[in-house]
């Protein structure tokens, strides 16, 4: 046996009110490991983390770190402890610079002392470069892109210098790129005799980085493993409790008419440039591309957000001029957004209002309120979906990560687009939910849909997409094949990126 | 929190509950210790239903500006000017009555076109120059009131208004208050509005999340415009009952009504941070302040001090602080930190 575990569980229990999220777990992470821990989405591997960092009281059991048990744990005091956490929302402060932010974070606790802004920031680098994240120190946070954010939170837990890492999801959003550099900083935590628990969804990390794999369901473990001692399959039964298919749902749809046809499009504010492509009905068009390569961009033009202002788009052969989200919705266009927790669900209105957001004239005809026709329809995508919750009248807040994904995937769903862009769709959802929406996006495309698939999961890309489009810079450098090389797509998003930067 | 649908158990227990709690008990206090003296000098107490219809006529135009800013604060807005807009509305009513001689109705017609302009000014400059509503308001709060005192030359009042139209504001009709009539239609309309509409949908979410408004796709600036604008046109409203009701238009009708207003709505439980609240809420903040100052004005010792006024503004305010501290003060220190909410 090794010395004592540098954190145990105990037994512990955390209730929501009648929300019983966490059933009595048992947990242990020694020094220099990474322990995954999986679970299906709302199995309550957010809130066993938030138990630990202090940030909410477990209602029972015991927190025992390096041997000796601890109570009334707050953030303070588990910082203080050597525990740092990457949650899986950034929270970092919007209107700081990134140097404010992380010299907030590490200095926390001396109130008076003079500021050395040099080497703050000098610091602030430093971790960055670590990461190899090409951030400018001095930008505003708000102006970051989620996987930006999630770098700079990574940066802070690095330079604090924790015993225990923590890390929710942390590669939700990244793509490929960073998620390599992420891998070797972990690798470098280990090494160091740090002990780090590691959340994600995506299995082949588990295997490439994790040494132990505990498994949550219902807010009851379910078993811990070496990684060496099971495979795929195994884990993903052990989440589901059933079986599910790990492979893309075959294209069963042949293209039809040009949906959406844009030509030369541009949008001077937000770096879209002379972007030329097609989507024909049935069709599923993925967006690679490295983070800030312009997908979310592109697609905020498409939907009104930032409209174009040069070239044109065509949608079923006639050229239509988008000027604002109401506009792009009238015609037929959604956009599942990248931030599901600023712009995909509103956190304090009822999943119910959340889902019915976007067919207001459809559903309330003559704009009264039919609360019966809201709350049936609201359950038939709960159902659907999947999505686990107290019910239609619980707030988005409440849920899980990956049950905020999908009410932000059923509003859409709900206004039966003609085009639907996704936007990292599948981030942070479970296995068995993200099947299910690769199922429900192939039946949607067989149906005669159009759609646009942004993904940073570069298998997801390739198994989904009947057509890939590279993008790098602000514009799209390639069309590539579906189900291309791996490394053909990596290779024309990394090789644009480079010439980008030369 | 108040959506538009909440759950039979929480209701109980809801701001708007607690606050018909207080309601009733400031009204039995005030029922059992307040006296006043009638016309005749006799002697009657708090609970003749007499002084109720006055008290009930005297809280409608503080009402109907309650009821306009409900939708605006909903939004997350904010709006200074209603009680500004009521004195140049009321000034412009007479105006159009009197010198320019136009009959009673269309005077009154054209006086809430002038509030609807008036709001859809606020309108302009908050959506198309994206102010905050605050800044915005606080400049027309002064440009209406610059514009009927430019307009009187702070000297003209216009009054010899014709019976028929006293009627509106001093006289009984079908057992109530005449303009206690338009109060209670103005309010069921708000309320329908507010908590059966996909309208009040709108001002919610837009209060909760204007970027999650705008995601889904909702008219952000047409519902901040409609608010505002609805704003304008229940302040003229109020514009011509106030005028009924003291027989009198004057530059400085309404001053400081914007304020009473808030604090009923605030009082009220909508949410000065927008997305939760509602008009049944401020009604009974419209209430409780009304009681509150007509009971005090009753009250014997207050009477001796003759220090109704200041109690009334005193007690107000504590009550307010108190249903603040009691509903917001958990919102206000969330927002002070980045939030760490469940994932
Ligand atoms: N503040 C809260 N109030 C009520 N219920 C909550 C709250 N936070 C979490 N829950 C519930 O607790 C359960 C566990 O949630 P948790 O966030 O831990 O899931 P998770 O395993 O992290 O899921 P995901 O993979 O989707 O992030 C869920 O059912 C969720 O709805
Ligand atoms: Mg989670």
């Amino acid at each position: 046996m090794p010395p004592a575990p540098l954190l145990e569980l105990r037994r512990l229990v955390k209730s929501y009110g009648g929300v019983r999220a966490l059933r009595g777990v048992d947990f242990n992470l020694h020094a220099g490991e990474v322990h995954a821990l999986l679970g299906e989405n709302g199995a309550g591997k957010s809130t066993l983390i938030k138990t630990v960092t202090g940030a909410h009281a477990p209602s029972s059991g015991e927190i025992v770190i390096a041997g000796e048990s601890v109570s009334g744990l707050t953030p303070t005091t588990a910082r203080a402890l050597g525990i740092a956490c990457i949650y899986q929302q950034p929270a970092l402060f919007p209107d700081l610079t990134v140097v404010e932010n992380i010299a907030l974070r590490l200095e926390a606790g001396a109130t008076l002392r003079r500021l050395d802004w040099r080497a703050r920031k000098v610091r602030a680098m430093e971790l960055l470069a670590r990461i190899g994240a090409a951030i400018a120190p001095d930008a505003e946070v708000r102006s970051l892109s989620m996987p930006e954010q999630q770098l700079v939170e990574i940066a802070c837990a690095l330079g604090a210098g924790a015993r225990i890492v923590i890390m929710d999801e942390p590669t939700a959003s990244l793509t490929q790129k960073e998620q390599h550099l992420l891998f070797a900083v972990v690798r470098e935590l280990r090494g160091s005799g740090v002990g780090v628990i590691y959340i994600s969804h995506r299995l082949e990390e588990i295997f490439a980085l994790a040494d132990r794999v505990t498994v949550l369901r219902d807010g009851e473990s379910v078993g811990t493993h070496a990684v060496g001692d099971i495979n795929e399959a195994g884990l993903i039964k052990l989440m589901v409790g059933r079986e599910v298919a790990q492979i893309y749902p075959a294209s069963e749809s042949s293209a039809g008419e040009v949906v959406l046809s844009v030509r030369e499009v541009g949008c001077r504010a937000s770096g879209v440039h002379a972007v030329t492509f097609d989507v024909r009905a049935g069709e599923v068009f993925g967006l690679s591309g490295l983070v800030g390569a312009g997908r979310t961009e592109l697609a905020r033009v498409l939907f009104g957000l930032t409209p174009a202002d040069t070239g044109e788009i065509l949608l079923n052969g006639e050229r239509v001029a988008i000027s604002s989200p109401q506009n792009a919705v009238a015609h037929g266009i959604a956009y599942v957004p990248e931030d599901r927790r600023r712009h995909g669900v509103v956190l304090d209105l009822p999943i119910a209002h959340n889902m019915t957001m976007a067919i207001h004239p459809r559903i309330f005809p003559g704009a009264w309120l039919r609360f019966g026709a809201e709350r049936s329809l609201a359950l038939e995508f709960i159902r659907d979906l999947a999505v686990k919750c107290a019910g239609p009248d619980a707030p988005g807040g409440s849920l899980s990560g990956g049950n905020q994904q999908k009410v932000s995937l059923a509003r859409w769903l709900a206004t039966k687009p003609k085009l639907l862009i996704l936007d990292e769709p599948t981030q942070g959802v479970d296995v068995g939910a993200k099947s299910e929406i690769h199922r429900i996006v192939r039946r949607l495309a067989k149906d005669g849909l159009a759609v646009i698939l942004i993904s940073s999961d570069l298998p997801e890309v390739i198994g989904m997409s009947d057509r890939i489009g590279v993008m790098g810079g602000g514009s799209l450098r390639a069309i590539l094949p579906g189900k291309s090389d791996p490394h053909v797509v990596m290779a024309a998003a990394l090789g644009t990126a480079e010439k980008g930067a030369a | 929190m108040s959506t538009d649908k909440p759950a039979w158990k929480a209701r109980l227990l809801s701001h708007e509950m607690l606050l018909l709690y207080v309601l009733i008990a400031e009204w039995l206090f005030f029922y059992f210790t307040g006296t006043t003296t009638n016309r005749r000098g006799v002697i009657v107490g708090f609970g003749t239903i007499d002084r109720q219809f006055d008290i009930l006529r005297h809280s409608c135009e503080i009402g109907l500006l309650a009821l306009a800013l409900t939708p605006v604060i909903l939004t997350a807005g904010i709006d200074l000017s209603v009680g500004s807009l009521l004195g140049l509305c009321a000034i412009l009513f007479g105006k159009f009555w009197h010198d320019a001689g136009l009959s009673i109705p269309v005077a009154a017609v054209l006086a809430i076109g002038c509030g609807a302009i008036g709001g859809a000014i606020n309108a302009a400059l908050i959506t198309t120059l994206r102010l905050p509503p605050l800044i915005v308001t606080l400049g027309t709060y002064s440009l209406f009131r610059g514009l009927a005192e430019a307009i009187t030359h702070g000297a003209v009042t216009y009054t010899d208004f014709p019976e028929s139209f006293l009627f509106l504001g001093q006289e009984r009709w079908l057992g109530l208050p005449t303009q206690a009539w338009l109060f209670l239609l103005v309010a069921v309309a708000v309320w329908l509005l507010v908590h059966r509409t996909t309208f009040g949908r709108s001002f919610r979410t837009i209060g909760f999340s204007p970027g999650g408004a705008r995601y889904a796709g909702l008219p952000v600036n047409r519902r901040l415009a409609l608010v505002y604008v609805l704003a304008g046109i229940i302040s003229a409203l109020a514009a011509i009952i106030y005028t009924a009701r003291l027989g009198q238009a004057k530059a400085d009708a309404g001053t400081g009504y914007e304020l009473f207003a808030i604090t009923a709505v605030v009082l009220g439980g909508t949410s000065i941070f927008g997305g939760s609240g509602s008009v049944h809420g401020t009604l009974l903040g419209v209430a409780a302040i009304a009681v509150l100052k007509n009971g005090l004005a009753c009250l014997p010792v207050v009477m001796r001090m003759n220090a109704a006024e200041e109690m009334s503004g005193l007690l107000t305010g504590a009550l307010l602080l108190l249903a603040l501290t009691g509903s917001v003060l958990p919102k206000i220190l969330s927002t002070l930190r980045p939030r760490r909410q469940p994932a």
